[in-house]
């Protein structure tokens, strides 16, 4: 069963890829094909996540020990392709491949070393965004149904290539190859808002859009191949692009120096923490903007708007996910000392104010599709505040809201297809009293609307009380945790207003509607988009009602992050690790077998051991108090 | 079936029943395929992609009876389970087993219920209310029938769900559940608000009051969260009250903590100064109104302050807070339904006044035992769902008969035309007014005992229970004046008929009076049943666990009920002299005649203290400006993006003619730069 699996998850990512080939050559049936596809991923993504819930069930609540050379706390993919070991979990797989694309070194392949790898993998915290990728294919198809005549093959083998782009990065395990399937996105996102979109601004747009977000991300690259080089193998000195390995190393090098500071030497970890801080700052430069956090958001309102409605619908729930992504996965992990210092402090301000700010942008909106990317901003800066509380709520809470967010948006923004192929507009001023016209679409709009402004029963109201309790954990002093809490529900109430006022302004009042398009009068809901957006209201519903269904299997890998941003906010706070949590990483040592890098409870300096030889740059002055 | 837990699941889900099988009957093949597709997804796909889409009318015109025949069930089902609690004795408490909500780290919502007297009696009140008004909505309704988009089954949907809504609230026994039901409450009566939604003032008056509820909401979440923290990670009810009673955290977080939980109980129980909300709220089907101010939504902040009892009794200053907030509340809403003309407009702000009685009651929990305060309470809870929903009903059948029209000076002297509307009127308005024996006048005389107890005690605040009860016998007086100006002005004088009523104006059928007559003996005798004899009420509340923990943890001693003969003269002569003021003025029915000398002070009346229009432009138009300065600051920051982004071709257009391809150019530049550098060199070394 197991190596089924494995193939499985290699046709999610290729499927699409393959298709954006296929597809230009189908002419005028693309959009047929594109369907079909689309629901061809979707069968092979359930059986991906089916397949993965048990894995996942195994692992229970703490990492499982015994499947690593250490007990540090790792990402441990499941279904690797190109894994040395046959069986299931805990039966030989290893979570490590072979398929080395680039190596770096003359050493062989198959022992860990400076190789780019195909490396990809389900965990716990990537599992449902892929199936969100995967379910959000194909309302985005639907709603470019009608309107997507211009080219068809060119435009839908574009959107695959954007899917296959963003499954692509949130299953990658390796740096490079995340960072590859990242910046792949660009390319399509580029030629479907340049080439399809509606308005006068489409070419500026799509430039806007491609130049911020490169600008960022190659900051971003210069963070990434900082990181690399900078954490070593304590040992051996051989530098790694595998992710899990790139962790367990920044974690065995904190622990060294961390063990140097309780033992009355500083500058070790002094040194770590500022290089930390800058690697922080790269990373974090692409990541805010893709995601987008205030003030680098302008791209958004004229992508968002620009773009075909069905590219909206992709932009908009997967594009703005890798940002929050890549903090999940490179930041949190990778430069936990400083995500612990900054990233309430400095980044969750911005990301606060940016709720605020985007809510009354969104309010001050004439344009629903510009209303919703303002929203967008504001619920996204609630997101990363998740985030950066660094614990298990937060986090949990944060990943479900990625769902969550992309499914509530996203459906809105397919739902505005039903305006704008029938009036080929979605200027509020010009509509009213839908609620009489339409009273199916009203019903889907207001479900998803009520989704977005987080009423119980529905998802966003689960994801934003685990955010929010996250928030309230205060756990790191000096730290104003429920002034951003007190921001993040002030969102909610500001969410409610802008949408509230727009489901008046449209649904509401005496009916006024501008000219249909076509020649005969417009109908209500058509059965393909009572399939397409009815659909995803009720999966907003079940979503709410059920949330556990997706919390469940993310327990392990959230308690991963966790227990790094426990010894995080230890290391910051400059205080020994006297608690033992459960899933921390020191209580956990001695049921490890064979730890080689490591002593037992404590973190023992190791004689001031091998720093290996990444370069490390001489301490400046000491940060991350 | 005897056990208490499934007696109150099985009216959730009589009531869920229903609000699934009235959505069904929907002509919108969006609702039906959403509401098949959360039992089978591939029914729905298959019902999208193959079924007829469209329904036959006379199912449409059934779609009152699921409402009124899962009502009538569970106000059965409720009152035996009134009977099975009342028969397990003392300190009674049933819990569900928790079921997983959602549950990350320390936080954990589940699905979990409890039965309890307080409960237990609220349930009875709203399925028994909520039945009546069913019933007189059908026969409201009923020309709904005839609109296209067939309104007749979306309201009869949202009421079940408001119902089931307001139910599943009292019987919550977790926060966020509770959270759950209480904005399910809050979207109910948004779409019922909104239910004319091609009317304007209707569209506005629905989201006026989901967001002001909502302002509301907001602190109550927050509240909730800062008593997780405080309260060892629990968010079930229970435990958390077990588990601050065994640790008592610090006052200040918890003074807070309560504050941030009453905010929700402002907003929802439509207090000052968030009460802005419900007298817009008549804008939609007067049933609806009735059930917002009488069983459902209204009584939830009442109901929550009352649940919460264990923890605002160790909090003075809350206590103080709570009771401030209901005397501001109740004589501030009673001077504004004075001169107001439209009739469902003085009926609603005689709600917003009398919910300030129930805070007031409840303010005055630690000064004498909680049991006594939130039993005074929940009795005039209880007593006011009683008039308040026949008044309203009274109301909608003179709507019904004037075709509309509900303000005041375009009809009068309608007992003639009316007469069971008129006495059922009569009923409720004595009752409200509190004329001696009816049931308003045993509530409104323990809520007025409990301040007077309150005053005498040792409490630190009790010094403004003395002002407080001062505050409430004047609103007492004040409620009877307005209460019976709108009675004379509706009923007395000649007959006069707006001519929207067309030329026969006539009584209203009997699936519309028989719940007016069946209410009006509730309002008349449910007070002197319930308690001033028999002492049923108080009894059975004060076995409530949370109001005994309450109690010890307020260490207040218990206060038995005893009539208390001053206090209940001096509110029948207030409320003698209120009618009589109004029988003098009004006696004629009309048209009013404002002598010259309280001519300002009914004009500010009129126009509600202008708090409308202070809101206005205090906190809507700044909101608006705010709105359009982040606009315009938006394309700022986008400019400067651009700026950022023009320096590189800046820089290439300035750098740019260095590049003119002159070898001799190159050549002189490379000479020059070359003996800059040497003698730059030179000048170092030669230092």
């Amino acid at each position: 069963m197991y190596p089924t699996f494995r193939i499985l998850l290699l046709l999610v990512v290729l499927l699409p890829l393959a298709a954006a080939v296929v597809l230009p050559l189908c002419g005028r049936a693309a959009r047929r094909v594109a369907l079909l596809v689309s629901l061809l991923h979707l069968g092979v993504t359930a059986a991906v996540v089916l397949g993965a819930l048990q894995a996942l069930a195994l692992r229970g609540e703490h990492v499982l020990p015994g499947r690593d050379v250490t007990s540090y706390q790792l990402f441990q993919p499941e279904f690797v392709p190109g894994d040395p070991g046959v069986g299931g979990a805990g039966d030989g797989a290893t979570g490590r491949t072979r398929w080395t694309l680039l190596s770096l070194t003359d050493a062989p392949v198959d022992k860990p070393g400076p190789h780019v790898q195909f490396f990809i993998g389900v965990d716990g915290l990537n599992v449902w965004l892929v199936a969100l990728c995967s379910v959000m294919m194909v309302p985005a198809i639907l709603a470019s149904w009608v309107a997507a005549t211009d080219r068809p093959g060119g435009f839908y083998g574009w959107m695959f290539l954007l899917q296959g782009g963003a499954v692509g990065a949130f299953l990658s395990f390796d740096v490079i190859l995340f960072y590859v399937f990242f910046e792949l996105t660009l390319i399509p996102a580029f030629f479907l808002i340049g080439g399809w979109g509606a308005g006068s601004g489409r070419r500026d747009a799509a430039r806007k859009f491609f130049l911020y977000t490169l600008a960022g991300s190659l900051l971003t690259l210069v963070g990434v191949i900082g990181v690399v080089l900078t954490n070593p193998d304590p040992r051996s000195g051989a530098i790694t692009f595998s992710l899990p390995d790139l962790m367990m190393n920044v974690q065995r090098g904190l622990d060294l120096a961390f063990g140097e500071f309780l033992s009355g030497n500083p500058g070790p970890l002094a040194a770590k923490q500022d290089l930390q801080f800058w690697l922080f700052v790269c990373l974090m430069a692409g990541f805010m903007v893709k995601v987008p956090v205030w003030p680098f958001h302008t791209w958004l309102p004229a992508a968002y708007n620009e773009a075909p409605v069905g590219v909206t619908v992709l932009l908009s729930a997967l594009l703005a996910k890798l940002g929050t992504f890549g903090i999940l996965r490179f930041v949190l992990p990778l430069t936990p000392d400083a995500a612990v210092a900054y990233g309430l402090p400095a980044v969750g301000t911005l990301a606060a104010f940016g709720i605020v700010y985007g809510a009354f942008c969104a309010y001050g909106q004439r344009d629903v599709k510009l209303m919703i990317a303002y929203s967008s901003l504001s619920h996204l800066g609630f997101l990363v505040l998740g985030l950066f509380a660094f614990n298990t709520e937060g986090l949990s809470g944060a990943v479900l809201h990625m769902v969550n967010h992309g499914v509530s948006t996203g459906a809105m923004f397919a739902l505005l297809a039903f305006l704008l192929d029938r009036y080929r507009t979605t200027d509020m001023r010009q509509f009213g009293g839908l609620m009489g016209r339409y009273p199916g679409f009203a019903f889907l709009a207001f479900v998803l609307a009520l989704a977005s402004i987080g009423l119980p029963g529905l998802n966003n109201f689960v994801s934003e009380m685990l955010m929010l309790a996250g928030l309230y954990d205060a756990r790191i002093p000096g730290m104003h945790r429920p002034g951003l809490a007190v921001v993040a529900a002030v969102g909610i109430l500001l969410s409610a207003w802008y949408m509230l006022t727009m489901l008046q302004r449209v649904f509401f009042n005496p009916l006024r509607e501008p000219p249909a398009t076509g020649p005969q009068t417009p109908t209500d809901l058509t059965r393909h988009e009572l399939l397409a957006f009815g659909g995803l209201a009720a999966l907003c519903l079940l979503l709410g009602l059920f949330p556990q269904t997706l919390i469940g299997p993310m327990k392990a890998d959230v308690a991963a992050l966790d227990a790094i941003g426990d010894l995080a906010r230890d290391r910051v706070a400059g205080r020994r690790p006297d608690l033992g949590p459960p899933p921390s990483l020191n209580t956990t040592g001695p049921t490890g077998p064979a730890p080689k890098g490591k002593g037992g409870g404590e973190p023992k300096g190791k004689g001031g051991g091998p720093k290996g030889g990444g370069g490390m740059p001489p301490p400046a002055s000491p940060k991350g108090e | 079936m005897s056990d208490p837990l499934g007696l109150a699941l099985t009216i959730l889900g009589l009531l869920l029943a229903a609000t699934v099988l009235t959505a069904l009957l929907s002509g919108n093949a969006a609702v039906r395929t959403f509401v098949i597709a959360l039992a089978s997804p591939k029914a729905a796909a298959q019902f999208a992609l193959r079924s007829e889409l469209t329904i036959n009318p006379l199912l449409v015109r059934a779609a009152h009876w699921p409402l009124i025949v899962a009502c009538g069930a569970s106000a059965v089902l409720a009152v035996q389970l009134l009977l099975t609690v009342a028969a397990a004795g003392d300190s009674v408490r049933f819990v569900s087993d928790p079921l997983t909500w959602f549950e990350a780290g320390k936080l954990k919502a589940s699905f979990t219920f409890v039965v309890d007297p307080l409960s237990s009696i609220m349930l009875a009140m709203i399925t028994f209310i909520a039945t009546w008004i069913a019933i007189f909505s059908s026969g409201y309704m009923r020309d709904e029938h005839h609109r296209p988009d067939r309104g007749y089954v979306r309201y009869f949907a949202v009421m079940s769900l408001f119902v089931f809504s307001m139910c599943g609230l009292v019987l919550a026994n977790n926060f966020l559940l509770l959270v759950g039901f209480w904005e399910g409450v809050g979207l109910c009566s948004y779409l019922l608000i909104g239910y004319y939604y091609d009317k304007p003032s209707a569209a506005a008056a629905a989201r006026k009051a989901f967001l002001v509820t909502r302002l509301g909401d907001t602190g109550f979440i927050l509240g909730i969260f800062l008593l997780w923290t405080l309260g060892g990670w629990h968010t079930d009810l229970t435990a958390l009250f077990d588990h601050i009673q065994k640790n008592p955290p610090d006052t200040a977080a918890l003074t807070t903590a309560c504050l941030l939980i009453f905010c929700g109980a402002v907003g929802k129980s439509a207090q000052f100064p968030l009460y802005v909300w419900l007298p817009d709220a008549m804008e939609g089907p007067t049933p609806v109104s009735a059930l917002i101010h009488a069983a459902t939504m209204v009584t939830a902040g009442v109901y929550l302050v009352a649940r919460c009892a264990p923890l605002f009794a160790l909090v003075p200053d809350a206590q103080a807070v709570v009771a401030w907030i209901g005397g501001i509340t109740a004589i501030l809403a009673a001077f504004i339904a004075l001169a107001q003309t439209d009739l469902k407009r003085v009926l609603a702000y005689s709600t917003v006044s009398q919910l300030g009685y129930m805070f007031l009651a409840l303010g005055t929990m630690g000064a004498v035992a909680p049991v006594f305060a939130v039993t005074a309470a929940m009795f005039h809870l209880f007593t006011h769902a009683f008039f308040k929903a026949l008044l309203f009903l009274a109301s909608g059948s003179v709507m019904h008969a004037m075709g509309g029209v509900i303000d005041m000076r375009r009809f009068s002297g309608l007992r003639k035309v009316m007469p069971v509307t008129h006495l059922t009127f009569l009923c409720g308005a004595a009752a409200l007014a509190g004329l001696p024996l009816l049931s308003g006048f045993w509530s409104k005389d323990m809520v007025l005992e409990a301040l007077q107890l309150g005053a005498e005690g040792s409490h630190p605040h009790a010094g403004s229970f003395y002002l407080l009860l001062l505050v409430a016998l004047v609103t007492a007086g004040m409620t009877a004046f307005y209460t019976f100006r709108a009675y004379f002005l509706t009923f007395w004088g000649e007959v006069r008929t707006p001519e929207e009523a067309g030329h026969h104006a006539h009584e209203s059928p009997a699936v519309m009076t028989v719940p007016l007559l069946v209410l009006a003996v509730g309002a008349v005798g449910v007070g002197i049943v319930a308690e001033p004899f028999t002492h049923w009420f108080s009894g059975f509340l004060g076995h409530t666990p949370a109001l005994q923990l309450a109690g010890r943890l307020a260490g207040a001693a218990d206060v038995a009920h005893h009539f208390n003969w001053g206090l209940a003269g001096v509110s029948t002569l207030l409320a003698l002299g209120g009618v009589g003021v109004a029988y003098m003025a009004y006696g004629t029915g009309g048209p009013e005649r404002v002598p010259a000398p309280l001519e300002p002070v009914y004009a500010l009346s009129r126009n509600k203290l202008y708090v409308d229009e202070i809101y206005y432009a205090l906190v809507v138009k700044p909101a608006e400006w705010l709105a359009f300065m982040a606009r315009v600051f938006d394309l700022f920051l986008d400019s400067l993006a651009r700026l950022l982004a023009a320096v590189p071709r800046f820089v290439g257009n300035w750098v740019r003619p260095i590049q003119n391809g002159l070898v001799q150019f190159y050549a002189l530049s490379m000479a020059l730069g070359l003996a800059v550098f040497l003698s730059f060199v030179v000048f170092r070394i030669s230092r």
